[in-house]
């Protein structure tokens, strides 16, 4: 009984250390949550929930799939076209004879076998991640531009009413899949991906298969991805082979905003999902305000510096005194 | 066979080699690859990949990266022809502008990765971000035309018959051969690359170095920017969009980590001239664009298992 507590204890920790350096980020998503809920009490309706919480999915998605490689001490320049190429192969195969199941099947697969194979060259030929992934999404680029040359396809209208509808399933799906990661997290190889992000050759002494792990993370990452895919041909209700492009920079932004480190094992998953939160809200309430795409581009560029540069000033601050 | 071997030891070699073979094999097969106007086109185009890579290559080996060079080149490709006063007939006036203020946006790359700490691939995609919409504020997203008669005369005079574009690469890459491998600051960036905290504890300073390398490349990218608006003879937003990803695969190509601390300049020439033929090649066969994409990435890949390879850890 008292192992159970003390266990407890350890856990409860555990946590409370590593929620630690993330309490000025919960402050501020939750005002910039306040602020937009006071400047479109739309949100608080089930219909508006449900709208910004679409908004957020997709983002939410690849910065989890950007968030796992890097916590990997990978990282990814190739999220962007496996979203473009998760929703070209969603709007092709689900007018096919497997109808939308096999649709599913298509964009899980393609995620998983191009992240593993992707996972394969770094982890066992040893070629820096940042440079295969950099290649990988030229030729997954290809690869979309070939199957669906313009934007188009078929995606049914009953699943993209029931994905992105007036009903909050995104937030309920993103709810499940952060369930997921949570006991994948408590598996050997869950925790071997942060392990070996944080300390390649002290996990291996440990027992962890560092390989194993890295291609699974680039796995994971790449189903992710491609999901993600899937969930914007559903909202758009087609595919366009170049529809992901600007997720492969706002995925590396929001991991970053949530604390996660380039160099492996610092960061946590709960911090990356508040910084896609907090991306997405920003996004958001600057195009209820109405500013011009240009000033949303420049806003963004300065408010991502900001994120990452007011924390290291403040802890440079206090090192001082 | 041991000549073989220390080949494979050195990359910037190794890739000469590539090359050398690539374009002796598409002269024998392909008809009109190996004509010298040809050959001449290809290093040409190479000039712009070689130059804006100078400075991607100081920054690498010093263990950051410029993911706003293609932005920087847009920037001036832009702001030239806005920039040159009517009162100066040579038109250097607007060239030293554009020049000085690629630099400062180096300088402010520097400025944030040193002082406030921000990771250089944050600090400069979000230098990125932030020139895309600053630009299309400025041009309204039209394209412009130049009429300065030195940015023209660099993009389209011939002297000898060598582009004046290949004479400046020469230029550049013979002064950052120098600063890499003859000058003091050079073995400081190498020593930053290779083992920053060994380099600062032996007195080497991070801010001020960052703040130089960052600098140099925003100065390179802008010159390619001047460069390629000459040979095109007009300039519009995200005419440096495809030097971003190109520049960082020649670096890589040639041997240099992308891990910063070990690498030459030397490897990234002949790796900016293979990216070009590779394109050329891919164009000669003409397919799809989404097949061309593909063979880009494949060759790339391939290209890296021979040459770009991690030391074993």
């Amino acid at each position: 009984m008292s192992a159970v507590s003390s266990t407890g204890w350890l856990y409860g920790a555990i946590q409370k250390r590593r929620n630690r350096g993330l309490g000025g980020l919960y402050l501020v998503v939750a005002a910039f949550l306040v602020l937009y809920a006071v400047l479109f009490p739309g949100i608080l309706s089930v219909g508006g929930f449900s709208k910004f919480t679409q908004n957020w999915f997709p983002l939410a998605l690849v910065t989890m799939a950007q968030a796992l490689l890097m916590l990997n001490g990978g990282i990814t320049l190739a999220i962007g076209p496996l979203v473009s190429l998760g929703a070209v192969i969603a709007a092709t195969t689900m007018e096919g004879v497997f109808g939308v199941p096999g649709g599913f099947v298509a964009v899980a697969l393609a995620g998983l076998a191009i992240g593993a194979v992707t996972g394969v060259i770094v982890a066992h030929l040893r070629l820096p991640a940042i440079i295969v992934t950099l290649a990988g999404s030229f030729i997954i680029t290809g690869v979309a531009l070939i199957l669906l040359p313009r934007p188009g396809g078929f995606i049914p209208d009953w699943l993209s009413n029931g994905l992105a509808g007036h009903t909050p399933v995104a937030f309920l799906l993103l709810v499940v899949i952060l369930l997921g990661w949570k006991a994948f997290l408590a598996t050997p190889l869950g925790l071997g991906i942060y392990a070996a992000g944080d300390n390649p050759v002290g996990a291996f002494r440990s027992g962890v298969p560092v390989e194993r792990a890295k291609v699974v993370a680039f796995a994971l990452s790449g189903l992710l991805a491609a999901l993600a895919g899937l969930f914007v041909a559903a909202q758009t209700g087609s595919g366009d082979p170049i529809i992901g492009t600007p997720f492969t920079l706002n995925s590396i932004a929001a991991a970053v905003l949530g604390g996660v480190g380039f160099l492996g094992g610092k960061g946590t998953m709960r911090g990356a999902i508040c910084g896609s939160l907090l991306l997405s809200v920003m996004i958001n309430v600057m195009f209820f305000l109405g500013f011009p795409p240009v000033a949303q581009y420049v806003a963004q560029g300065l408010i991502i510096v900001g994120a990452v540069a007011v924390p290291e000033l403040l802890g440079a601050w206090r090192a001082r005194r | 066979m041991n000549a073989v071997r220390s080949l494979f030891r050195n990359p910037p070699l190794l890739t000469f080699v590539l090359v050398a073979l690539v374009w002796l094999v598409a002269s024998l097969t392909l008809h009109g690859f190996g004509a010298y106007g040809h050959l001449r086109y290809l290093l040409e185009l190479a000039a712009v990949i070689g130059i804006v890579a100078a400075g991607q290559t100081l920054v690498i080996l010093m263990g950051g990266i410029d993911l706003s060079v293609g932005a920087v080149i847009t920037v001036t490709a832009i702001l030239l022809p806005l920039l040159s006063p009517a009162w100066d007939p040579t038109g250097l006036a607007g060239i030293v502008l554009a020049l000085a203020i690629a630099t400062g946006i180096g300088v402010l790359n520097g400025a944030g990765a040193a002082y406030l700490r921000v990771p250089p691939i944050i600090m400069t995609l979000a230098m990125a971000t932030f020139l895309q919409g600053l630009l299309v504020i400025v041009a309204g997203g039209s394209a412009v035309t130049v009429s300065n008669p030195a940015v023209i005369l660099l993009g389209q005079a011939r002297p000898f018959g060598i582009p004046a574009g290949v004479i400046l690469w020469v230029v550049v890459s013979a002064a950052v051969l120098l600063l890499i491998h003859r000058m003091p600051i050079g073995a400081r960036f190498l020593a930053l690359g290779a083992n920053p905290l060994a380099a600062r504890l032996s007195g080497v300073s991070v801010t001020r170095n960052t703040l130089i390398l960052y600098a140099l490349s925003g100065f390179f990218a802008g010159l390619a920017g001047i460069l390629v608006l000459g040979m095109n003879r007009q300039g519009y937003v995200g005419i440096g969009d495809p030097y971003l990803l190109t520049s960082i695969a020649a670096v890589v190509l040639g041997g240099t980590s992308i891990l910063g601390g070990r690498g030459t300049y030397a490897g990234t020439i002949p790796g900016a001239i293979l990216l070009v033929t590779t394109t050329a090649l891919i164009t000669v066969v003409n397919a799809s664009p989404g097949w061309r994409s593909i063979m880009f990435g494949t060759l790339i890949l391939a290209l890296l298992l021979v040459s770009g390879r991690e030391a074993r850890r």
